[in-house]
């Protein structure tokens, strides 16, 4: 038996179904969430850890704050150019969340500090077992943590600054076919598994240039999550088990990076209960120029991995309202994502294209030092027709997600 | 926002048959039209034909129905060991004279009982749409009473002491058609090892090529006498499948003392044969050379029927010479790709005459060498492990079949003007493994 050559399609990918371009979920606060994703310009409560740590020197107090949104992402695939069968991932929720504690050390410091715990990248695409592309992908599951202790402090009444370390950890889940058959029609799979971690930090300016006007431009660093030693496991024919690692189990490494991101946005208050805002959010996908798996033991069936991405970097505009009346408010807003990926180079691992986002909450305070707030966001993409080259793979798709958020917030 | 909003309803674009029409489909040609594969023909084999594929997708575009006579079992038919005709090959263990045993092809050891009905005429369920013959040359085209020579044919004639192929194919009102003829009139010759003569109507000749030529080109010009349109396929070069190119010519090993005793022995006959250590070519019969016996050159073939046990332990090889008939010697592997090019011009005459598809399949094959890749899985030449040829090294699996099924699709896509969608390949299955 020589060498089954298994693995020349992508083996592993940890992308898909986000909010914002590619992999990375914009989903960190509540109203920002409601107001298309924008929110740099403004401290609007202790979510500024996550959105531009040099607003949190401007919130009053300290602050508690938690939210989780539902996230049920749809993606439908359809042969391409023209065809006679569609496939479409099954229901599958994740609860992307996110926790910030923080504001000013005493009551008339310039320095705040705080703790942000938050999920800025995730994704999962769960397509049947039995699909057409089962060899690039069956299931794939992203999830990333962030830990991000932050120091805020404002210089003076019209600026102040911010910066946080950021402490990732993550997990990879992934399962797809491998095309060697039993008698009995049952086909061989490889599971990879593995945790990551990584390490970041992000930097922000806060501008009140007038009572009205506010500017904000925020940088995160780009994050390598780095897999050092996942387990892979293999499914196989018993006949074909010698072409495959010992026990049917090896170790891998491999790595993800998470881009940078700089964000410039400004806010009005347009009247005494209006504020419009609006970002411009820079990416840095290139840096995702490939995907490599790198097994412990390599053997006939099993090669090392280096599946092309070749992302490109993106611009993506934000814009909210935010309406107070009394004790309530209301908010609404939209976002466009262009795509990182290449049409020749999209995996249905990573699924994307450019996105448009329309989102709406609300909040209410019941008592002045509690928030409640909710969101619905919904994001569209148009049928992409793409091909992913590596395994010839070709086909249209289209996103669709409707998710919910809920939040609440405390001032001590 | 309604919650249906959230899910997407995405339909794929509508195929379109173009210029052609595909109502009544009739495939024509050799036992690769008929689903052989692993060393004969059996039911599951039948239903994963390339025409059937194309049926399928036809019927996305307006086709008809596409009937196959469908042989009622899975063990191969006809099995009849003493005149060499095995079930069906499956992967399974075996034990060779050095004890050592090893996964590759052998005989379905399962109950033949399936096969029971298998030679009954089944002309009343037809006609068929699938005249696919295992085993039939062009050149049989036109014989009246074809039917009696072959059992694969006279299971569903309607008529076979009275019937050419020919009259066959002609009696039903096809819009479209597929022929995939030829590959024997080549192919007899090399899996004989070049036992026939070129330009020959026996069993194991290369056919000639004025008789192929006078019968392709009246068959094509009857067939399309009606307006029918259709795609042509043309012959494969036999010598690139696993048949030939899996056993290595130059696998002789040899250690020193081998190589030396054989020099000694080989220098007592007065024989130009000579060994060292390491890796040598074979030694084969060929009545050319002096002494009927010399070293295999580069290039050429030794068949995959050779029996393993003779050349590890039977001194094939080394101290005895392989049999011309396990052998495909430079002389033979030139009559085979001349003739094969001979009457794939007369295919591609035919083709560009009546303004058909051609599918060349010639080309498409050779290309699995260097891997082709579709829908996550790379296929490629490799004996079992390359997962588009059968257990018999010529035929193709199901995922082999169907990568010819989108092959042939693409190029009536071309001519036709149509966009029929390509052959799901992966609902088919390769080879099947213990």
């Amino acid at each position: 038996m020589k060498k089954i050559c298994l693995f020349t399609a992508s083996a592993i990918a940890v992308s898909s179904m986000a909010f914002a371009g590619s992999f990375q979920l914009n989903l960190q606060g509540i109203r920002q969430t409601a107001m298309g994703g924008s929110g740099v310009a403004m401290p609007w409560d202790a979510s500024a850890i996550f959105f531009n740590p040099g607003g949190l020197a401007r919130l009053d107090g300290i602050q508690a704050y938690a939210s989780v949104n539902l996230v049920n992402p749809g993606v439908r695939y359809v042969q391409a150019p023209t065809g006679g069968y569609t496939y479409e991932t099954n229901s599958h929720t994740s609860t992307p969340f996110a926790v910030y504690v923080g504001g000013r050390v005493s009551k008339d410091s310039k320095l705040a500090v705080g703790l942000g715990i938050y999920t800025p990248f995730g994704s999962s695409a769960h397509w049947d077992d039995n699909w057409v592309g089962r060899y690039i992908t069956q299931t794939i599951s992203l999830q990333s943590i962030f830990f991000q202790p932050t120091v805020s402090y404002r210089i003076n009444d019209f600026v102040s600054v911010g910066a946080g370390f950021v402490y990732a950890i993550g997990s990879v889940d992934i399962t797809k076919a491998i095309p060697l058959m039993d008698m009995q029609g049952n086909e061989g799979q490889a599971k990879l598994k593995g945790n990551a971690n990584g390490i970041g930090f992000n930097l922000g300016v806060q501008l009140k240039a007038t009572d009205k006007l506010n500017f904000g431009i925020s940088y995160r660093s780009k994050v390598k999550m780095d897999v050092n030693s996942g387990d892979a496991t293999f499914t196989v024919p018993k006949s074909a088990a010698g072409n495959f690692p010992a026990g049917l189990a090896t170790d891998f490494k491999s790595k993800l990076p998470l881009p940078e991101i700089l964000t410039v946005g400004a806010s009005y208050k347009a009247t005494r209960d209006l504020t419009i805002q609006a970002d411009v959010v820079f990416a840095g996908w290139k840096t995702y120029d490939s995907l490599s798996f790198d097994f412990a033991e390599n053997t006939a069936a099993l090669k090392d991995t280096h599946d092309p991405r070749s992302y490109k970097n993106t611009v993506a505009f934000r814009l909210g309202g935010h309406y107070q009346i009394g004790q309530f408010a209301v908010m609404a807003g939209g976002a466009y994502d262009p795509t990182p990926t290449r049409d020749n180079l999209l995996s249905p691992d990573a699924v994307d294209a450019n996105r448009i986002t329309l989102s709406c909450g609300a909040s209410y305070q019941p008592i002045p030092k509690l928030s409640i707030m909710a969101v619905l966001n919904y994001t569209t993409t148009a049928k992409r027709d793409v091909t992913y080259d590596p395994a010839n793979f070709k086909g249209a798709y289209q996103i669709k997600s409707l998710l919910p958020g809920l939040g609440i917030s405390y001032n001590f | 926002m309604s919650f249906a909003a959230c899910k997407s309803n995405i339909k794929p674009e509508t195929p379109s048959k173009g210029d052609a029409n595909f109502s009544v489909y009739v495939a024509i040609g050799n036992s690769l039209t008929a689903g052989f594969a692993d060393g004969t023909l059996y039911r599951s084999g039948q239903v994963n034909s390339y025409p059937n594929m194309l049926a399928q997708q036809f019927q996305l575009v307006g086709g008809g129905e596409f009937k196959q006579p469908l042989l009622p079992g899975e063990s191969g038919w006809p099995i009849a060991l003493a005149a060499g005709f095995y079930p069906k090959r499956v992967l399974g263990y075996s034990t060779d004279c050095l004890g050592t045993t090893s996964l590759g092809p052998v005989l379905y050891s399962g109950s033949w009982a399936d096969t029971a009905g298998s030679g009954t005429n089944i002309a009343a369920g037809g006609p068929y749409n699938n005249l696919g013959i295992p085993g039939i040359k062009c050149i049989h085209y036109g014989v009246t009473g074809y039917g009696m020579l072959n059992p694969y044919a006279a299971r569903f004639y309607s008529n076979p002491s009275g019937q050419s192929p020919m009259d066959v194919a002609l009696a039903q009102p096809a819009t479209f058609y597929s022929v995939w003829l030829g590959s024997n009139d080549v192919l007899a010759y090399a899996t004989s090892g070049g036992e026939g003569v070129v330009g020959g109507t026996g069993a194991n000749d290369i056919s000639p090529v004025a008789a192929f030529k006078a019968i392709y080109d009246g068959l094509i010009d009857k067939l399309m006498a009606k307006g029918a349109g259709g795609v042509l396929i043309n012959v494969p070069d036999v010598t690139s499948v696993p048949y030939f190119t899996t056993i290595n010519p130059k696998g002789l090993n040899l250690s020193a003392a081998q190589a030396q005793g054989l020099n000694a022995a080989y220098a007592q006959l007065g024989l130009p044969i000579t060994f060292t250590e390491g890796a040598n070519y074979f030694v084969i019969a060929d009545p050319a050379a002096p002494g009927g016996v010399r070293k295999m050159l580069s290039g050429e073939y030794v068949l995959l029927t050779t029996p393993g046990d003779s050349l590890k332990c039977g001194g094939w090889g080394s101290m005895k010479p392989i049999p011309t008939r396990y052998v495909l010697t430079l002389k033979e592997i030139t009559n085979i790709k001349e003739a094969t090019d001979a009457f794939n011009r007369i295919i591609a005459d035919n083709a560009a005459k009546y303004n058909l598809a051609l599918m060349d399949a010639n080309t498409y094959l050779k290309t699995l060498s260097t891997g082709i890749t579709w829908d996550g899985v790379t296929y490629s030449p490799a004996f079992v492990t390359g997962g588009a040829f059968s257990l018999d090294g010529v035929h193709l699996t199901p995922r082999g079949y169907a990568l010819v099924a989108n092959e042939v699709l693409r190029v009536i896509n071309a001519r036709y003007h149509a966009t029929i969608p390509a052959v799901e390949i992966n609902k088919y299955s390769g080879i099947k493994f213990p």
